[in-house]
């Protein structure tokens, strides 16, 4: 039941929202009351410990009145008598000691120092001085200065222990009351938020059952029937009954005022499609009569514009004639006088070929003569290489002469040598002969030095003259190639020379022929003029008869035209009234029951 | 024998006050020797090796159908030996310096003369010879010669062969 949607989701959410907000007030009223709990349990429990704190203050000052009084008396007893004897204080210091909360006292004489004092452990001591174990200082004390002459001060200590003991019980029970009052408070306040919580969520489960009935009763129900209806309308189906028995007054009247819109439909869509149809028949019939009648128009349209093509063909045919006839009268004109001009080119043509044909025999000459000279520089190149091979070997020789000439100064050298050793042995007698040697010796280094200086500049010659060798090499290979070329020119130059000669004579001859046409298309060209001047006439006359033939064949396409526009008309009626047939069709307006609502087209 | 023979030509010179040396080079040292210990200055040697002998001996010439003993100058000079070129040149000393030997020598220098007041020699050492200690270089070279340039080392040819015979 997925139509309930609505409703039962606004229904659910806003009872949600309603117990969240009732539990969240009842935790909120819970809690508040558990704070008010706390703070007033605390002030009791400060009220209590201020209230035995002044209890003991007081327990403590009647304590000490009531031992200062039982103090004041023994010293009055004491006065009282005459004598005192010890026994006497030994018997006053233990009564003194009955008391439950005095621990020890006693008895100074005029010195300062205790001469008799009694203190409780198990049982009562007695002693002179109190024994350095016992820790007096931690009790409360009383001096009390006596009149007597035996006793000058008495000293009680006590203590409220037993008391603040007492105390510290009753108020720890008075404690653990209040602290149990307020946890069976707590106890009560949980069940309390439990009831609340309880009562809160069946109170909401009570009001959103009652707020689900009675939608469903009252709005669900009658929209539900209004939906199936619609659902019915969408099938453009207009039959339907609106039956109106809902509950609420404002769906009623809705319903009401549809039966009626649906009702005025159904009339109005019986109406349109009883004219569509008829419509449509009419129309039918009207694009029947235009079709026949733009079929026949078009037949006539299509045989005038036959006759029409044909005579303007013919006209223009004739034009053409004309026209040709002219222009070839013009070109003929063009022709004598380009005849006229051909004859004088071709003469001085002539002319010039001749000259042609003489320099070109110059040209092959001068080509010739080239051709002589590369030759002569060819064997003159290779002349000059081979004096410069001689040239290098010459340089070879002079520097094996060289090395000669070295060899022997080093011999020169020795020798001079061995000459200054001789002159020397001979002593005195030698002396001349040593000065000879030495300059010999001089002569040799100079000429083993000339020899040296020969060999490097020969050295340097033939480096150059293989230079200058490899370059010969390139210049005559360069002068062959050019030599080469010229004798290429030359024998071109020969076959050019026929060429010309031959193209001269040919000229000659076409000069002759040239002159011949002249005279003959003069002629042709008056001929012509005459046939052009009759040809135009023709072509007048006809093109007056084309015209008047176009003008009957335009008003017969006039009214093709007109029969074409009633037909396109006629067959744009019938789609309309086709198109409004096809719109009212799906409506259903039943026959069975007059009654109830429609809608759309 | 020798001794005397060489105080007897230094007899001879000395009025004069000047000395010949016949110089030459090895490792690019200079040295001399006295030109009346020279017999001759050979080039184009052709050695024949001796089996056997010392390194100092090189082998035997044939200079003109005399065999003469040829001795390595830079072995007894203490320096690296090395190979026979194109500027080496052998020094045939006199007969009486020792019988039939030569040296060889890396390259041959001029004649120098030069005045006996430019030489000094050696301290002759014969109190201590018997300590002979470094015997071979204390007794080859016999002075030092001062020239403008540089300084020409004397050896004594004389001293060659026993030098030879010292190495053993």
């Amino acid at each position: 039941m997925k139509q309930t949607g609505i409703a039962t989701k606004i229904i659910c959410l806003s009872c949600g929202i309603a117990l969240l907000l009732m539990v969240v007030g009842c935790v909120i009223v819970v809690q508040y009351e558990i704070i008010l709990l706390n703070k007033m349990t605390d002030i009791k429990v400060d009220e209590k410990e201020n209230y035995y704190i002044y209890r003991l203050y007081n327990e403590k000052k009647s304590l000490t009145n009531q031992l200062t009084s039982q103090v004041n008396n023994l010293i009055t007893l004491m006065k009282s008598v005459d004598v005192i004897y010890e026994q006497t204080f030994n018997f006053q210091i233990q009564s003194l000691l009955m008391h439950p909360m005095i621990v020890a006292a006693e008895f100074c004489d005029k010195t300062g120092h205790p001469f008799l004092v009694a203190w409780k452990s198990k049982t009562v001591q007695i002693a002179k001085t109190f024994p350095k174990t016992l820790q007096l200082k931690q009790y409360l004390v009383i001096n009390k200065k006596t009149e007597i002459p035996s006793i000058e001060i008495i000293r009680i200590y006590y203590t409220i222990e037993k008391i603040e003991q007492q105390l510290h019980v009753l108020k720890k029970q008075e404690m653990n009351e209040l602290h149990e009052t307020r946890t069976n408070i707590y106890k009560q306040l949980n069940g309390l938020f439990l009831a609340q919580s309880i009562g809160s969520f069946l109170v909401v489960a009570l009001l959103g059952a009652t707020l689900i009935f009675s939608l469903r009763w009252l709005i669900l129900n009658p929209i539900n029937d209004l939906m199936n209806i619609a659902k019915q309308l969408k099938k453009l189906d207009l039959s339907v009954e609106i039956t109106t028995t809902t509950a609420s007054h404002e769906l009623n009247s809705l319903a009401q005022a549809l039966g009626q819109l649906l009702e005025g439909f159904r009339k109005i869509i019986a109406d349109v499609k009883e004219n569509a149809n008829m419509l449509s028949g009419s129309a039918d019939n009207m694009t029947d009569i235009a079709e026949q009648l733009s079929n026949h128009s078009e037949e006539a349209e299509s045989k005038a514009n036959i006759v029409a093509e044909a005579s303007v063909q013919i006209s223009a045919n004739i034009h053409t004639i004309a026209n040709s006839v002219e222009q070839i009268s013009d070109n003929m004109e063009a022709v004598s006088s380009t005849s006229d001009f051909l004859f004088n080119n071709i003469n001085s043509v002539a002319n010039a070929i001749e000259e042609l044909s003489s320099s070109l025999s110059h040209v092959g000459e001068r080509a010739k003569n080239g051709t002589k000279i590369a030759e002569q520089a060819v064997f003159l190149a290779e002349k000059a290489g081979k004096t410069v091979n001689t040239l290098r070997h010459a340089a070879d020789e002079i520097g094996g002469v060289s090395e000669f000439i070295q060899r022997i100064a080093h011999k020169t050298n020795i020798l001079s040598l061995n000459a200054t050793i001789e002159a020397a042995s001979a002593g005195s007698a030698g002396r001349g002969f040593s000065v000879v040697a030495s300059a010999i010796q001089e002569f040799a280094e100079q000429s083993s030095r000339a020899a040296k200086d020969i060999t490097d500049r020969i050295a340097s010659v033939q480096k150059g003259t293989f230079e200058i060798e490899n370059v010969f090499k390139d210049v005559s290979s360069i002068i062959r190639e050019m030599n080469e070329s010229s004798e290429s020119i030359s024998f071109a130059v020969i076959e050019q020379t026929k060429a010309v000669q031959e193209i001269a004579s040919n000229a000659l001859e076409a000069d002759e022929r040239a002159r011949n046409i002249n005279v003959s298309i003069e002629d042709l060209s008056r001929t012509v003029n005459d046939a052009a001047e009759n040809t135009a006439q023709v072509a007048m006359g006809a093109n007056d008869v084309s015209t008047r033939i176009q003008g009957v064949s335009e008003s017969i396409s006039f009214n093709r035209q007109i029969s074409h526009q009633i037909n396109e008309t006629a067959i744009v009626l019938n789609h309309l009234s086709g198109n409004l047939k096809c719109m009212v069709d799906p409506f259903k307006v039943s026959p069975q029951l007059n009654s109830n609502n429609n809608k759309k087209e | 024998m020798r001794k005397i023979n060489n105080i007897t030509s230094e007899k001879k010179k000395m009025p004069e006050s000047k000395r010949q040396f016949c110089s030459f080079q090895m490792a690019g040292h200079h040295f001399g020797v006295d030109i009346l210990d020279v017999k001759e200055i050979i080039d184009e040697v052709v050695l024949t090796k001796i089996h056997h002998a010392p390194p100092e001996m090189l082998g035997f010439v044939n200079i003109r159908g005399h065999v003469h003993l040829v001795l390595d100058l830079r072995l007894l000079l203490n320096f690296s030996t090395k190979s026979i070129d194109e500027s080496s040149r052998v020094l045939l000393f006199h007969p009486n310096v020792g019988e039939s030997f030569g040296v060889m020598v890396d390259q041959i220098g001029h004649m120098i003369e030069v005045e006996e007041s430019l030489i000094e020699y050696r301290v002759s050492e014969e109190n201590i010879s018997g300590i002979a200690r470094d015997f071979r270089k204390t007794e080859l070279e016999k002075g030092v010669c001062k020239l403008d340039d540089k300084l020409l080392i004397i050896l004594d040819a004389s001293k060659f062969l026993n030098a030879v015979e010292l190495k053993r």
